[in-house]
């Protein structure tokens, strides 16, 4: 039985994670920078301990560190969230070495997915179909010219150790293709320290869906259904929502069992997600599995009553899991947005400083995983993610008016948040139909920067930010006629109503 | 009676105060009452309409306010105020110069255009790296680049002055 858990992160995740400790008697340990004095975080657990500067690689990144306070501590497991060290399999290594439960898949699982030729390989062998392309490395130029005829222009560049669009290049011309491998195998190579590069066929405006899975240490795994989450602007996702809202029965079946054979594929357990290109022509490509709990978990959790993070606990600890597949239905529909603190008219530029004031939405079918609290400190070392609100209802179009009912209440002040732009994003005809794809912020709202999307929304409220605009700077102004007196005790109807 | 002029993107509007409660919001006449529940949380009651509203002040003239999640930011000057304001405007449109200011702490990781240089509004001119990520800083006018400030793989503070354009 696991009884301290030491989380190794920050923001929302590491109080979310707290919350599942909580509800288990389990012990939380929290982990913070010098940046993060001032985190919900810290003043969400049990104990907290201060483990470096700032700068991630001098404390959230540094494995030996952190291993070594667990040992102290005497925690007995580590969850590590997302980003950070969750995907790192030499940490995962050092955690077996120290006899400290990793919440989390092995580190072997983690080595065959973390390799993307590798992963396609092995996703091949186990019919799981993949974007058609290389399942090795580029040999030759003549080999490489030879598949991309084969497979079909255009085609991607990708580098087999890669992620976040390095080493990747779009091929429209065969012209272009001897400059990009070099390029392409240079920038990898310095980014990765391995040059090796693949090719795969350019897929024309799919919907990103993924599948959560939960596998425990036993054999069994179950699917808790698909999750859309193809709005993104530049490969940043902003809103998820669960189901998919265009997947029919047949095809969620063939997606579902895609992903647990790719589960079954590298011996996993903890909860994952298989992620899935899903093109015009309803094809799945398997895309990449993430060894890890996903910042969308929410909305699957929404539509299916199960706590993620409670079942990683139980998994890693040894547990059989007691959910079986049969058990599980889709449950209404869920989404969630995910409010970031930068000024989107600014082309997307983060806002930092401090939170000064927050009133968080409530009532019906609405929860808030937030990492920020009154005068939290949100710096330029971090993520400026500062909550999700998760909206749930019995179908999608009463998840999405909760989520504008909960948008219109949350307040935010110290720091310019993305939250306006989402009345943009959820009442845009092609969000509402479903058809969304990967690239429709980019075409539909990236043209609109800076400012003219809030042309398309009804203006309720100008007249109210002009009105007091010029009643504070008269309040505060030296000249002023009039006594404006703006107490809170100040009561509105001091005449009552009468009909006249 | 003041006369206040509130610019809202490039929208401005006229607004009176009658009274303690009453207004005149370009030509129209409204009731109003305001109450403060903490430095930066305010209801306003217009006519029958009491709307809850965040706001932060600036600057003596800038406020940014939140009301059921639309955000403004606002510019709000006297009568007086705004002519002032057009006269130094149309002062620096004489003699036309623009200084892009860093909009946010960060790291200069490249800089896109040198001393003499054309450059027309929205062109990149600095990629400045902040909380991971790089961000373009573009031009806010058309012109030749003058001066270049900013020095590469150097850290910049939120607005210092980086590049002029004249």
């Amino acid at each position: 039985m696991i009884k301290k858990i030491l989380i190794a992160n920050r923001g929302e995740i590491a109080v979310r994670i707290a919350k599942a400790c909580k509800e288990m008697g389990i012990t939380s340990v929290a982990v913070y920078s010098d940046a993060d004095k001032s985190s919900l975080h810290v003043r969400v657990v049990d104990e907290a301990y201060h483990i470096g500067s700032s700068v991630a690689a001098e404390s959230y990144l540094d494995g030996d560190k952190i291993i070594t306070l667990a040992k102290i501590i005497s925690a007995d497991a580590i969850h590590p969230g997302y980003g950070f060290l969750s995907e790192n399999s030499n940490f995962i290594k050092k955690c077996e070495e120290a006899n400290i439960i990793f919440i989390g898949p092995s580190s072997k699982s983690v080595e065959m997915m973390g390799n993307k030729t590798t992963a396609r390989t092995i996703m091949k062998k186990n019919n799981v179909p993949i974007v058609p392309g290389t399942t090795e490395g580029i040999k030759s130029y003549e080999d490489a010219e030879k598949i991309s005829k084969e497979v079909g222009l255009p085609i991607m560049l990708k580098a087999a150790s890669g992620g976040g669009g390095k080493g990747m290049r779009r091929i429209d011309k065969i012209e272009d293709l001897k400059a990009a491998i070099s390029s392409a195998q240079n920038e990898a190579r310095k980014a990765f320290g391995d040059d090796t590069i693949y090719i795969e066929k350019f897929v024309e405006n799919p919907k990103h869906i993924e599948v959560q899975i939960l596998a425990d240490k036993h054999g069994n795994y179950i699917h808790l259904f698909e999750r859309d989450c193809s709005i993104q602007r530049r490969h940043q996702k902003v809103v998820e929502e669960a189901p998919a809202p265009t997947l029919t029965k047949e095809l969620r079946a063939q997606v579902t069992t895609a992903a647990l054979n790719a589960a079954k594929a590298c011996n996993y357990y903890n909860a994952g997600t298989i992620e899935f290109l899903y093109d015009q022509n309803e094809n799945f490509y398997f895309l990449e599995m993430n060894t890890r709990l996903q910042v969308e978990h929410p909305v699957t959790e929404a539509i299916t009553g199960i706590d993620l993070v409670k079942e990683q606990i139980k998994i890693a600890q040894g547990d059989v899991l007691n959910v079986q597949q049969d058990d599980l239905n889709i449950m209404g529909h869920s989404i969630e947005c995910r409010v970031y603190a930068e000024d989107v008219d600014s082309n997307f530029a983060p806002s930092t400083g401090k939170i000064l004031h927050h009133r968080l939405p409530s009532g019906p079918g609405i929860r808030v995983d937030r990492g920020i609290d009154i005068l939290s400190e949100i710096s330029v070392y971090y993520d400026p993610m500062l909550s999700k609100v998760i909206a749930h209802g019995q179908d999608r179009e009463e998840a999405i008016a909760r989520m504008n009912r909960a948008l219109e209440e949350y307040q935010i002040a110290g720091v310019t948040t993305n939250i306006h732009s989402f009345q943009w994003i959820l009442n845009h005809p092609d969000f509402a139909d479903g058809t969304f794809d990967n690239n429709f912020l980019d075409r539909e709202f990236l043209p609109l920067l800076p400012g003219e999307w809030k042309n398309e929304l009804d203006d309720k409220y100008e007249n109210v930010a002009t009105i007091l605009s010029a009643l504070l700077k008269d309040r505060d102004s030296k000249t002023k006629p009039f006594k404006r007196e703006c107490k809170p005790e100040n009561r509105w109807g001091k005449e009552n109503y009468e009909p006249s | 009676m003041t006369d206040y002029i509130v610019s809202i993107d490039k929208k401005k509007h006229t607004l009176k105060i009658l009274s303690n409660k009453r207004v005149q919001l370009n030509g129209n006449k409204h009731e109003v009452e305001l109450s403060q529940l903490s430095k930066y949380a305010y209801l306003l009651k217009i006519d029958n309409t009491i709307h809850h509203v965040t706001s932060e002040k600036l600057s003596n003239q800038n406020y940014s306010f939140t009301i059921n999640g639309s955000h403004y930011n606002t510019t709000v000057r006297t009568n007086l105020e705004e002519k002032a304001n057009e006269y130094l405007q149309n002062k620096a449109k004489e003699s036309g110069t623009e200084i892009i200011k860093s909009p946010m702490p960060g790291l200069i990781v490249k800089i896109l255009k040198q001393v003499g240089d054309n450059v027309e509004v929205g062109d990149p001119l600095i990629l400045l790296e902040a909380m991971k990520m790089e961000n373009e800083i573009r031009a806010s006018a058309s012109g030749i680049v003058k001066s270049v400030s900013a020095k590469e793989n150097s850290s910049v503070e939120k607005g210092q002055a980086l590049l002029e354009i004249s």
